[in-house]
């Protein structure tokens, strides 16, 4: 009997230790490696000889890991954009013939070597941001006439802050801030806040995207922008250029875990991926459904987002850096984010929008739940099933005991 | 001699026949509906008690129908209406010494306070503010001559009419149908009270629409003469109030009940001397009804954002809770009462919410079949658990021990509304779900133990209904 009753508790015991083990594993312990970081800016730039203009710069991140390397580049001539490059050797170099760089009009004056190693490139370019007066509060803009909207700000004619004052090299980030030649960028800017990772991590802010060592991410903020109209929505266009697969479709998934942004329940993926749907994914460009309307924003400053389909875009998009190293016919694709939905609070209430996008190589990351919420899980089914054992075992004990006699026989 | 016995005998006979408590004179022969013995007057009297618990439940709803309204006025943030407002009107500390006084002699005292707050209403500005009609009329007042103050004093004021009149309801209750249809009774006011609320919740939108319309514009003026139309709701549970206190006040009479008269003190520190199963009953309560009420508050936009549902549906779904228990509670109080053994209907009501509240946090399938299951095990929970109370403490703690649960449960939800409320802001809706769920695992631990402690110790609460009916045929016959 109490034989039996230490083998149900240990088995117990064992169950809820393997739970939690597997859980901590599910948590993301897989993928536990690590990247060697390094950052530098305008690589191989001999700045006497060719004098940098104004607003231009490149930043280029190495991302070493065991046998292969991913750099990322982040350049502000002309549109921003934000180049992955995957090679396959760990001694890979990034090579700029700066002078075809800065003429802009030169294939192959950005060259990674060994040309060889080249696993796989993509390109995410930010090129216009659109604004709309949305007279009937639907935050649809495609419904709308094209007399709603307004000139579109084009981000090629942005000029760029110094790429120089803004990094920081031990946290892995950099800053790019830019405003337009108009007077509503007069107090603001459109800034593009690029973290590189070295480890798998999750950021602090809202959304909280769940990164690893194979991805960066991308934090685009509108602060301070006058809006042209009382009911002014805005949309940015972004284009991807691919290497060999165009990112040709977004996949919206349905997640139960809303810890990190709570109450968004999907992520979306855009993603490049062979046309046979059973290949692994090469690369993608993930983010949360949701916008946020303040810089440490609350519950209720978050402000849902929607894309538009991917479409194939006819030529480049306008950027020195995807010039210089794609050059000639790559597909490109582009497709419009559109900020807040019916309903929402207009851009000039708080002047402030941020939105999220985690940019990377194979396949996204998938959210899984906090420890907190498994061991309250595993902490409250389990203590009444403890209670049942060990109840049903006493009440068991209690029945098998011989009663004592009430009354005694009197002789 | 043969007759003399024969006299004796039948003047014996006569005597133990007709009732020798009445002592006023021969008894006459009472209709059906006016004998206190019969069921029908039973039935009588359960119908004035229904219509006094849709009364007070339709008024303290009125602002959470017009939410938006009050926020407009105060122009405060959601979560605190929501905390202030219940916290405030939950003070506990007075319902439980209200509690004790609500006895079923003493019912009437308290019955006799709301009745004579309620009649210092035609005395305005005499009487201080007390209850029931009174307090209605200040909370609208306060809406008119736009106090937000007012209307929470008014609302503080309603705590302690309403809760006390719930527990002198729940006493009333057990006074009239213990043994009987104790668990059927317990069912059908809740379904008043629920119906209150509902009808509360769909009409009192249309009936500010219309008030906006013949006055001419929305704010406090509007709110106030809404909450004045709300208040006639009052003037009839007032009605049934005094209906029922002449009923039970006429069957006292009848039937000269001596519970009076067992010599036993009522004290406020009765609460140290309740027995352990009966703090596992409050520990249930409390745990089970934190993770009903503040979801059913918070659900609306869970539903929008997570199921994709449109706003309409969201409130539908929202309200399935309520509108399946109307018709459920009666049926399961009526199935409790014949099949008894409580503490198994209370773990299978326990049970079936914890699993329909893992279902909307961890799945996506269907949530009316979650929410349909709550409204069936919230039904069921009703029902089995509240009787309970009655068969576990002494007759004389009756009162104390129903305000004291009432207090505890109220305190609960006042804290784990703000408390929910904050956890949402933060980490979201699964996180609120895996709390709520966390609170029933907690009432599983009651029931689960409130179980082993009752059949280790061989006590009867889990009986069956014929094993508790020979049970109370013997003890009936022990105390002749």
């Amino acid at each position: 009997m109490a034989a039996d009753i230490m083998y149900t508790i240990h088995f117990y015991v064992l169950f809820v230790l393997s739970t939690l083990r597997c859980s901590s594993s599910f948590i993301g312990n897989g993928e536990n490696y690590r990247r060697n970081l390094s950052l530098e800016l305008n690589p191989g730039l001999n700045s006497l000889l060719t004098p940098l203009p104004p607003g231009v710069g490149l930043l280029h991140v190495r991302a070493l890991g065991k046998n292969n390397t991913l750099h990322y580049l982040l350049c502000s001539q002309g549109a921003p954009a934000l180049l992955l490059v995957h090679t396959n050797s760990t001694s890979s170099k990034v090579k700029v013939d700066w002078p075809a760089f800065l003429v802009q009009n030169t294939t192959g004056s950005l060259k990674l070597t060994p040309e060889s190693s080249v696993l796989y490139s993509n390109a995410l370019v930010f090129t216009r941001l659109w604004e709309y007066d949305d007279v009937n509060d639907t935050a649809v803009p495609e419904h709308l006439p094209p007399s709603s909207f307004f000139q579109p700000y084009e981000l090629q004619n942005f000029t760029w802050d110094d790429l120089n004052k803004t990094l920081d090299p031990m946290a892995h980030t950099a800053l790019l801030c830019g405003r337009g030649a108009s007077e509503s960028f007069s107090n603001g800017s459109l800034c593009l806040k690029f973290s590189a990772f070295d480890v798998e991590g999750r950021d602090q802010g809202w959304p909280s995207l769940l990164h690893n060592a194979n991805s960066s991410q991308l934090r685009v903020v509108l602060d301070g922008v006058v809006p042209r109209s009382n009911r002014s929505r805005f949309s940015l266009e972004l284009q991807v250029v691919g290497g060999t697969q165009a990112m040709s479709r977004v996949d919206v998934l349905q997640s139960i875990d809303d810890e990190y942004t709570p109450s968004i329940f999907k992520v979306s993926q855009w993603v490049s991926s062979p046309v046979n749907s059973t290949s692994p994914v090469l690369g993608y460009a993930q983010w949360k459904p949701v916008a946020y309307r303040r810089p440490s924003p609350l519950f209720e400053d978050a402000t849902p987002c929607r894309h538009s389909t991917p479409v194939p875009v006819a030529q480049l998009p306008p950027s020195g850096l995807v010039r210089a190293y794609f050059g000639g016919e790559r597909q490109t694709t582009g497709l419009n984010m559109t900020f807040s939905i019916t309903g929402d609070p207009f851009y000039n209430t708080t002047n402030y929008l941020s939105w999220t996008v985690l940019v990377g190589l194979g396949s996204p990351p998938v959210d899984s739940f906090s420890p907190l919420v498994l061991v309250i899980m595993a902490v409250g089914l389990g203590t009444p099933m403890l209670i049942i054992l060990l109840g049903g075992v006493c009440v068991c004990v209690r029945k098998n005991r011989p009663q004592p006699q009430v009354y005694e026989p009197i002789n | 001699m043969a007759e003399e016995r024969q006299k004796l005998l039948d003047e014996e006979g006569g005597i133990s026949s007709s009732d020798p408590r009445n002592e006023s004179g021969p008894v006459k022969p009472m209709s059906a509906l006016c004998d206190p013995r019969q069921l029908l007057h039973r039935i009588f009297v359960l119908l004035f008690m229904c219509f006094l618990g849709f009364g007070s439940y339709f008024c303290y709803d009125n602002p959470a129908a017009l939410q938006t309204q009050v926020i407009q006025i105060s122009e405060t943030k959601q979560c605190v209406v929501f905390g202030v407002l219940s916290a405030l009107t939950r003070n506990w500390l007075i319902r439980t010494s209200i509690g004790h006084e609500a006895q079923h002699i003493h019912v009437h005292a308290a019955l006799c306070l709301v009745l004579l707050a309620q009649r210092g209403a035609l005395f305005p500005g005499g009487l201080p503010a007390r209850q029931g009609l009174w307090n209605q009329v200040i909370v609208a007042v306060g809406a008119l001559l736009d106090l937000f103050w007012l209307m929470e004093i008014g609302r503080f004021v309603f705590g302690i009419g309403g809760e006390s009149l719930a527990v002198a309801q729940n006493t009333y209750a057990v006074n009239w149908f213990k043994g009987k249809e104790l668990n059927l009774v317990f069912g059908l006011q809740l379904s008043m009270a629920r119906l209150g609320s509902t009808v509360n919740m769909n009409i009192m939108g249309s009936v500010y629409n219309r008030v906006a319309d013949l006055v001419g514009l929305t704010g406090h003026t509007t709110l106030g003469v809404s909450l004045m139309i709300a208040g006639a709701t009052c003037i009839f549970s007032l009605v049934c109030a005094l209906v029922l206190g002449y009923l039970d006040k006429r069957a006292e009479r009848i039937l000269n009940k001596e519970q009076g008269g067992t010599g036993e003190v009522i004290k406020l520190t009765d609460v140290k001397d309740f027995p352990f199963p009966l703090w596992l009953i409050f520990i249930i309560c409390v745990g089970y009804y934190v993770a009903i009420f503040p979801f059913i508050g918070l659900g609306q936009v869970f539903f929008i954002e997570k199921f994709n549902f449109s706003p309409a549906e969201a409130r539908a779904i929202n309200s399935i809770v309520y509108i399946i228990s109307a018709p459920a509670s009666p049926v399961l109080g009526f199935m409790v009462d014949r099949i008894g053994k409580n503490v198994i209907w209370v773990l299978c009501a326990v049970v079936t919410t914890l699993i329909a509240h893992m279902m909307l946090a961890f799945t996506f399938w269907n949530p009316w079949i979650a929410m349909s299951l709550l409204g069936l095990s919230y039904s069921l929970l009703a029902c089995a658990l509240w009787p309970m109370v009655a068969f576990v403490v002494p007759e004389h703690q009756l009162g104390t021990a129903y305000g004291f649960m009432q207090s505890i449960q109220n305190l609960g939800l006042a804290l784990i509304s703000m408390a929910a409320g904050s956890i949402l802001d933060n980490k979201g809706y699964l996180f609120l779900e895996v709390f709520f769920s966390a609170c029933v695992c907690l009432a599983l631990i009651a029931v689960v133990m409130l179980y082993f402690v009752d059949c280790l110790r061989g006590g009867d609460l889990n009986l069956s209904a014929s094993a508790r009916a020979k049970l109370l045929k013997c003890s009936n016959s022990d105390s002749e």
